[in-house]
């Protein structure tokens, strides 16, 4: 997953930069609002955290014209001011949620994964495309009853095919949404995750959960168990 | 006597009243005093005129009268109202003139070269009556007395008396009514103003308006003036002092912010970075309470009338957003518009905790009833079907005012600061059980026409 952050006060904005790490996201930052901005436009993320109180831009205008570009990434919104008055403004502004600071990292992290999930359909915090099921909360994966032992970067390429279960998603997007930018993104790499992934899930190779689009991609072919993104 | 105006009109009327009866009862008996004078005047002169007509014997025992030297046509016209005799000093009657046709008597005394004039009234007939005693001496020398008494018949003078007191009190008392109108209306028009202060005072207390507006006379503008003053120096002290609130929390919520993103790192032992995270929390509890109140609580609000329905409809949104996966049932019934004199941040500020916490510990529904009650004031039920709150509970979060530093997480610090906000707007307010199991919280507003309180 690939989070921009936009946040002036720096402390901050490397302790959320820094979580969001841990819990491996990729992240880009930024302190202002124009470039944070930027970022929106040139980074496919999945997530934005915007501060409202920014320099140059407000987190308003930014979230703003992130919408009147049609883009509709989810927002989360971080602020200050905690009264209603606020909140509403920005949730109105386009916003998908709010966090009032000071806030609890965990709680940032609950609000970012519901928003991530909702955003391509799902609503439970357990993903579930029979017999694959994955706990975003705990990121534990199952396949029935049986647990899998996956890595981080294993989990990652999975929980993103998942979330987009039915949908054809590129090497390109995989490592966009998977990789900081400093990070060795060799192509090959995703290719030895979808085979080590393929071997776990499918070791009888009777589901074939993960089809390869020879040019385009890859697609999670296991039904939803859930409604399909409408966005 | 409450008013100024009822004041000055009854003083202004009895002193009216009074210069107007006074000047009535003068110019009456001046009238009266001028009219017996010019009676007297006239009947003097008529003495005169028979005296100078009178012809006597050589004994000066029998008089004649010459009509011809007379002049005075009433004197030989029977009844004409104007009489005349002569008596001798045993009032004697030596002579009447033709008018008379029965006597009148004599004056009992009178003194020798003196007028005596008077009203009498004889057989039922007011008259004037002159008398005049006078010696003239006769062929021998021997001074002889002679008495002439002249009437003349006051009826046409009385009736006409009347009359004019008649006329004159009629006019007087129109004069009286006129003035008085007109001194009322004078009046009016000059406490005018006063009545215009009154009413902006009102208006500037239900915060329709910042200060006096109107253009007042100069007698009461510098009172005006030095109030707008005052009132503009309050609201600017208010505003620094809620922005220096504002900037002093807003300035600790960053700090606030990074200890609390530092006691999320796991590096630090737990049970410091419990207490860190306590203290953090606490904190930052003491802070949000305060500014909240900082920014609600008396605090002068100019505000247009808000809807709330439209205010509902916002947070509804907003809330429908944020608990989006919890897929609350939101069943509202309003009426079409709920217009209150609230201002519209403190409106979203009650309405959005409560729906927030509607939405937070209601399990899959939240119930909203609007109500217009007969003296147009609202009424508002919101209710959750979640856990909802013991009676101590809900009297700990209504008592609890400033010492939220006690507060602990949960409902308690929206419901507090709710609770502040309503209390400030005399918003009656109402914490219960819902009949769908969880908290039922009522309110009723004061609608946007009536003042609150």
């Amino acid at each position: 997953m690939r989070a921009i952050v936009i946040e002036d006060d720096i402390d901050i904005q490397q302790q959320i930069v820094e979580r969001l790490k841990t819990e491996g996201f990729a992240v880009d930052c930024a302190d202002n609002g124009d470039e944070g901005l930027f970022l929106v436009r040139e980074y496919p993320a999945d997530v934005a955290i915007v501060d409202l109180g920014l320099p140059k831009m407000s987190g308003l205008e930014v979230i703003n014209r992130i919408r009147d570009e049609g883009n509709d990434l989810p927002i989360l919104i971080l602020t200050a001011r905690g009264r209603w008055q606020d909140k509403v403004e920005g949730l109105d502004a386009g916003a998908d949620d709010y966090l009032v600071k000071p806030f609890h990292h965990e709680e940032m992290m609950a609000r970012i994964r519901v928003l991530i999930r909702r955003a391509s359909g799902w609503s439970d915090s357990r993903i579930v495309c029979a017999p694959v099921s994955l706990d975003t909360a705990t990121q534990r994966t199952y396949v029935d009853e049986r647990e899998l032992e996956l890595t981080a970067y294993e989990y990652k390429v999975l929980e993103y095919l998942m979330l987009h279960a039915g949908e054809v998603i590129s090497k390109t997007t995989l490592t966009e949404h998977l990789y900081d930018d400093d990070k060795d993104n060799d192509s090959n790499v995703i290719e030895v995750f979808i085979r080590r992934l393929r071997q776990k899930l499918d070791p009888d190779e009777d589901l074939k959960p993960i089809e390869t689009l020879r040019g385009r991609g890859y697609r999670f072919t296991l039904p939803r168990a859930e409604g399909v993104r409408d966005a | 006597m409450k008013s100024i105006k009822s004041r000055l009109t009854l003083v202004s009327m009895v002193v009216l009243v009074m210069f107007m009866v006074l000047t009535a009862i003068a110019l009456e008996r001046a009238v009266v005093k001028r009219a017996l004078q010019a009676e007297e005047d006239g009947l003097k002169l008529l003495v005169y005129s028979i005296l100078a007509a009178v012809d006597r014997d050589a004994s000066g025992r029998s008089v004649t009268v010459s009509g011809d030297r007379l002049f005075e046509p009433s004197l030989v016209t029977r009844n004409s109202g104007l009489y005349a005799q002569l008596f001798d000093r045993a009032k004697h009657e030596l002579w009447r003139s033709e008018s008379i046709s029965v006597g009148f008597p004599p004056i009992e005394r009178l003194e020798l070269g003196k007028w005596r004039f008077d009203i009498v009234e004889h057989l039922a007939t007011p008259y004037f009556r002159l008398g005049f005693a006078l010696q003239w001496p006769d062929i021998d020398n021997r001074l002889r007395h002679y008495e002439v008494v002249v009437w003349r018949n006051a009826v046409g003078y009385f009736e006409q008396l009347t009359r004019f007191r008649q006329t004159l009190w009629a006019w007087l008392i129109v004069t009286i009514v006129l003035l008085l109108i007109v001194m009322y209306a004078v009046m009016r028009w000059s406490l005018r103003p006063l009545q215009a202060i009154g009413l902006e005072v009102k208006a500037i207390e239900d915060q329709q308006q910042t200060g006096f507006e109107r253009n007042y006379p100069a007698e009461i503008a510098p009172l005006t003036e030095n109030l707008n003053i005052l009132l503009k120096r309050e609201q600017y002290q208010r505003q620094r002092y809620r922005n220096a609130m504002d900037d002093l929390a807003h300035s600790l919520k960053t700090p606030l912010a990074v200890l609390t993103g530092l006691a999320d790192q796991r590096s630090l032992q737990t049970a410091q970075l419990e207490t860190l995270r306590e203290q953090t929390e606490r904190m930052n509890q003491i802070v949000s309470y305060q500014l909240q109140k900082a920014t609600s609580v008396s605090d002068i609000r100019i505000s247009k009338p808000v809807d709330l329905v439209a205010i509902i409809a916002k947070l509804k949104s907003a809330l429908e957003k944020v608990y989006q996966e919890k897929g609350i049932r939101l069943s509202e019934s309003l009426p079409a518009q709920m217009p209150l004199r609230i201002d519209e941040g403190d409106c979203l500020e009650v309405i959005g905790n409560l729906l927030d916490n509607a939405f937070k510990y209601g399990r899959e529904r939240v119930e909203l009833r609007g109500d217009t009650q007969e003296d147009r004031s609202f009424d508002l039920v919101i209710e959750d079907d979640g856990p909802g709150l013991e009676a101590d509970e809900i009297e700990q979060i209504l008592k609890r005012g400033a010492r939220l530093d006690e507060a602990t997480e949960g409902q308690g610090i929206g419901l507090a600061v709710v609770a502040d906000i309503v209390e400030s707007y005399n918003i009656e307010v109402d914490f219960g059980r819902a009949a769908i199991g969880g908290l039922r919280v009522s309110l009723r507003f004061q609608a946007a026409g009536a003042p609150a309180a």
